[in-house]
């Protein structure tokens, strides 16, 4: 590459990534310096891009205008189960449909696959009535049992299994190991990188579910962080910065898991558009 | 659950299904240490070994459909079940007190006749289409930048892929704030001579406001994975085509894009999907109105279920959206498989 081309790029690549890392990033900032604003600078003209003067109350009150310590206790278990269940029987599952011969396994990986691109909207009325016949609403139960494995999580696992040679299992098989410590100390631990992308998938999706949790929780104990969010906005929808506050300490999870597990993050996405 | 008799039963069953099928196989395939210690008929001293080994592969079944049998239940119980349960409902009245009550296919032909659910869809196919399209060029625009050698690319990668990070619901509320009269998005339009909009209070801006947060969020998202895409294409295409003088229009036209076909397919159909899917943003910023112009289908159907408790109209709707779902990626893949031959 040339002096100039190189120099052209720099006139047009950079200006457009700061652009798109500005647009990426506004609203997080916004959110953030808004929760430090007092009500009268929220809307001052010209608008404040610093906070002054700081307010640092808002975000105690937020916490103390409801059970934000409950709702993130509930988001954090209902998460962690369905993330641990996902990794679980996702892995379980597609070590099965890759390694195992067995009557039906085609129509059994087609029948898991099939309910990959369905919709929760589709099925939420049935789920609900299903889920209310179980005596499950206003459980944890409800919450987790549902979504404790999902088609993508199978699909990942066992398209990644491919990669592991077969000989290896039959290796060890000879060695006499019995088959579950064949799948929990041989093949497992060659599936770190599928595993933990997964877990931040699904953990970032449970953390981040909505519709299910408003169909089938009416007691404020079981309210999860999305939830309570939403209440927050619906009853005290003026108090700006507690909102944007409260708001902001909901996205610090995912935040966090973004910023230490950022490889395993982005390659949950990226996997998806791996087609056989 | 797992020592209930029902499960021996069911294990027995499986055992004798699976052995008979081993047999075969193993026959067929012969597996290298069969090979080793070859039975021959005369030598009866090895029928025996070569039984054992029969009920080992039985067994290996056994574990596989043990294994897959909890996967297996939840999917069966709570997503293939209420898929079939969702047309039975369908066809029923039921408000969740009474029983239900069936009456054939009347919530369909209701529903045809529905303004409000004609609406409805007619916002959702909107929505659809003004924010996917957007997020395939722009998405695949940011991938091909992404793609490039550049400086502190982790730095901007990071950036850009932040809106994926932000939970629904934080962003519904956020975008709120900042769709507000006096909020930043007027404040920055201002700079560049726009006047003021009323955002979320006007029937004619409202769907604009939503679409505006679906393609923020959607296109980071769908950039990492055509970032994966390219990634895949192999450099040594590029390096010919630029000996032979193509430009680098010309080679996006005539590499990038028809190697990329797979994963644009898969791009769009995804897309379409979870835009169709939209729900926690209209709910909270806007309920569905002002004036029913941002009730897009999922709204509209959790609002008939769970507000007006007309569950068989819902899942009669439920259906509708069902059928599209699958139309829909009939369609592309049968787009793109044709223009693949």
């Amino acid at each position: 590459m040339g002096q100039r081309s190189s120099r052209r790029q720099w006139g047009l690549k950079y200006p457009l990534l700061i652009g798109v890392a500005l647009i990426g990033l506004l609203p997080y900032y916004w959110m953030v310096a808004c929760s430090f604003k007092t009500n009268d600078t929220m809307f001052a003209v010209p608008l404040q891009w610093l906070p002054d003067p700081i307010n640092w109350s808002a975000y105690g009150t937020a916490w103390r205008a409801q059970d934000f310590t409950r709702y993130f206790l509930n988001s954090s278990v209902v998460a962690l189960a369905i993330t641990a269940g996902n990794l679980l029987l996702g892995s379980l599952a597609g070590y099965s449909l890759c390694k195992f011969r067995y009557f039906g396994r085609g129509p059994l990986f087609l029948l898991i696959l099939s309910t990959m691109m369905l919709p929760l909207e589709v099925t939420m009325v049935p789920l609900f009535l299903t889920v209310k016949q179980l005596d499950w609403p206003n459980t944890y139960t409800g919450l987790i049992v549902p979504f404790l494995v999902e088609g993508f999580g199978v699909f990942l696992m066992r398209q990644y299994l491919q990669s592991i040679p077969n000989e290896l299992i039959e290796a060890a098989r000879i060695d006499g190991a019995s088959e579950l410590r064949i799948y929990a100390q041989i093949v497992m631990p060659l599936c770190k990188p599928a595993l933990a992308a997964l877990g931040v998938f699904t953990f970032r999706e449970s953390w981040d579910m909505y519709i299910w949790p408003l169909i089938i929780v009416t007691k404020d104990s079981l309210r999860t962080v999305p939830l309570g969010i939403s209440l927050f906005m619906s009853s005290f929808g003026t108090a700006w910065d507690q909102l944007m506050a409260i708001a902001a300490i909901g996205t610090l999870p995912m935040i966090l898991l973004f910023f230490f597990l950022q490889r395993s993050f982005i390659q949950g996405i990226a996997i998806t558009g791996i087609k056989e | 659950m797992l020592g209930s008799p029902l499960f021996g039963r069911l294990l027995k069953k499986v055992q004798m299904q699976g052995g008979a099928r081993d047999e075969a196989r193993d026959v067929l395939t012969c597996t290298s240490q069969r090979r080793a210690s070859k039975p021959t008929p005369q030598m009866g001293l090895f029928q025996q070994p070569a039984r054992f080994r029969l009920t080992v592969a039985a067994k290996q079944s056994l574990f596989g459909y043990a294994i897959l049998l909890p996967t297996l239940a939840i999917i069966l119980i709570f997503r293939f079940l209420p898929m079939l349960q969702a047309f039975y409902i369908s066809l029923h009245e039921y408000d969740l007190i009474r029983p239900p009550r069936f009456i054939g296919l009347e919530n369909f032909i209701d529903l045809l006749q529905d303004p409000l659910f004609l609406h409805s869809a007619r916002i959702s196919v909107a929505y659809v289409v003004f924010s996917c399209v957007p997020v395939w060029i722009l998405a695949l625009a940011l991938a091909v930048l992404f793609n490039r050698e550049i400086r502190a690319k982790n730095l901007f990668r990071s950036a850009a892929f932040m809106p994926v990070v932000m939970p629904a619901v934080v962003n519904a509320v956020v975008w709120t704030f900042m769709y507000h009269q006096d909020g930043v998005v007027n404040t920055i339009l201002e700079w560049v001579g726009i006047d003021p909009i009323p955002w979320l209070r006007s029937s004619r801006w409202a769907l604009w406001a939503i679409i505006i947060i679906g393609i923020w969020r959607a296109t980071p998202y769908y950039m990492v994975i055509f970032l994966a895409g390219l990634q895949a294409i192999p450099n040594e295409y590029y390096e010919a085509a630029q000996i032979d003088g193509a430009s680098p229009w010309g080679q996006f036209w005539h590499i990038t894009l028809p190697l990329l076909r797979p994963t644009t397919l898969l791009v769009m159909v995804m897309s379409v999907i979870v835009a169709m899917k939209v729900f926690a943003v209209p709910l909270i910023m806007t309920g569905g109105g002002p004036a029913d112009a941002t009730r897009v289908l999922p709204l509209f159907i959790y609002q008939t279920a769970f507000e007006f408790f007309k569950m068989g109209r819902a899942a009669a709707m439920s259906v509708f959206l069902f059928v599209a779902v699958m139309l829909f990626t009939l369609f592309q893949i049968r787009l793109f498989s044709r223009g693949e031959n």
